[in-house]
């Protein structure tokens, strides 16, 4: 098994690469749903998606939820943050260099000096506590600021939804992991390799009630997390995640409330 | 030529200033709304005994008090409220009302240890009024979070809150989307959301741990 996953930190970019075009190309051969049938616009491959996503909560409720269960009540709030420190630190050459290319010069600085600093702990302990907060940086958000087009909503198998821009992005991002850079000799790509797990499992535990509700009480788990997403990915593509200034929601969406006020 | 000017200047801070005057009246009027809920819902805490029913009463009398119940309702539908008859909007509403609450209950035991510290307003067009805050764990167990509350404030009416954002996510819009993918999914049928929503509220749910 070891073996395996030798191979694919070796090859893990070719992987991805390949997993990607085979789902782009699996999409294009699929029936897209004409616009006036859509649920939403933005997902023309909804009934493709939909299966996808049960695949996924199949999965998740296979192995991500019982290992993301085991792992709140074993590993300690204290040891669970040092891990969340060390994803966001992996991720710091990926910022920086994407808020380099967005013309973001201060984030890159922020995340450049964060990398360097917190890199004498793997991220596993912050350094920086208490200095000015790093914005995460994705491509698909360097993209969207070359105004590249968003792309249809995708349900990928396990890594769950994205858009068109937002999948092409992460296989960049993908590439620019420091560890798959700089890293050689087994430990670092064991290390490589592992990252896509731990960080599937801290997400889930990290979000554990949040998802469990999504996933058990709402009336369409799958409409529920296209909007949830497609929230999310605006608030990081304005910067509003961290900054929590104005609101996630177009004002026309509200406005419309008061069109018509006699029906 | 600086003369006409001045005038012109002065001509539109005179316009402008009944503008700025309401809308600082709404900003404030909005803040306090929050402000009270927020005070109400810490004085039920103090003497909260965990009974669920307790605990239905008062998020059913906070939504009651505090939310425009009836703007929500017909917003979380879209343009479905036009075609749906007045028997469904009565029952959709009542639906919609229970799951709320359903919601909230739930997760009820989240919001014991949470400090609210309030920010900044702003004033959006003439109806809204968005109230920034963040809830802080006084424990230190879970990170602090963002919560924006987007409060209706009409002409004549007293404010009430719209909509809740946390962490940037509506909740309000959240739902619609939700509803109006399950009406889509069903032809446009809008009596398909209320079986949907029976159907969920009398399945029993899973609990947050």
């Amino acid at each position: 098994m070891m073996d395996v996953w030798m191979l694919l930190g070796r090859r893990s970019l070719g992987v991805a690469v390949g997993l990607v075009t085979t789902l782009m190309m699996t999409l294009a051969g699929c029936s897209s749903t004409p616009p006036e049938q859509r649920a939403d616009l933005r997902d023309p491959y909804e009934e493709t998606n939909r299966k996808v996503f049960a695949f996924n909560m199949g999965v998740d409720s296979y192995v991500l939820e019982p290992v993301a269960s085991g792992y709140r009540t074993v590993v300690p709030e204290g040891g669970r943050s040092a891990v969340s420190g060390h994803l966001r630190w992996a991720s710091m050459p990926s910022t920086a260099v994407n808020s380099t290319l967005q013309g973001k010069f201060e984030n890159a600085g922020l995340a450049t000096l964060n990398f360097l600093v917190n890199g004498l702990t793997l991220g596993f302990a912050d350094l920086t506590e208490g200095e000015d907060k790093v914005i995460q940086e994705d491509f698909g958000q360097t993209l969207a600021s070359w105004d590249v087009p968003e792309g249809s909503y995708v349900m990928v198998p396990v890594l769950g939804p994205r858009t068109g821009r937002s999948l092409g992005g992460a296989v960049v991002d993908f590439a620019m992991n420091p560890l798959r850079v700089f890293g050689t000799g087994n430990t670092v790509q064991t290390i490589n390799t592992a990252q896509g797990p731990v960080a599937a499992v801290n997400f889930r535990a990290q979000n554990f009630d949040t998802i469990n509700d999504v996933k058990y009480n709402a009336l369409d788990p799958y409409a529920r997390t296209r909007s949830v997403y497609y929230q999310t990915r605006q608030g990081l593509l304005e910067d509003r995640v961290t900054s929590s200034a104005g609101s996630a929601v177009s004002e026309d969406e509200f406005d419309s409330l008061f069109e018509g006020e006699s029906n | 030529m600086f003369r006409r000017h001045a005038i012109a200047l002065v001509l539109s801070c005179l316009l402008l200033m009944p503008v700025s005057a309401g809308a600082n009246d709404r900003e404030s009027a909005a803040v306090a709304l929050i402000d009270t809920m927020i005070n109400d819902l810490k004085t039920f805490l103090a003497t909260d005994t965990g009974d669920t029913q307790a605990r239905t009463a008062e998020i059913d009398r906070l939504l009651s008090t505090y939310f425009d119940m009836d703007s929500i309702t017909r917003f979380s539908v879209g343009q479905y409220w036009r075609a749906a008859s007045s028997e469904q909007r009565s029952e959709y509403g009542k639906l919609l009302h229970d799951v709320l609450c359903g919601t909230i209950v739930r997760n009820f035991d989240q919001l014991y240890n949470l400090d609210y510290s309030a920010g900044g307003t702003t004033v959006k067009g003439d109806k809204f009024v968005i109230v920034q805050g963040t809830f802080i764990d006084t424990n230190g167990a879970r990170a602090p979070v963002a919560v924006t509350w987007r409060v209706l404030t009409l002409e004549d009416q007293p404010p009430r809150v719209f909509d809740i954002e946390v962490e940037n996510l509506s909740l309000l819009v959240t739902q619609k989307q939700e509803n109006v993918a399950v009406i889509r999914k069903n032809k446009g049928d809008f009596q398909a959301l209320i079986n949907v929503m029976r159907e969920r509220l009398e399945t029993p749910l899973h609990e947050g741990s």
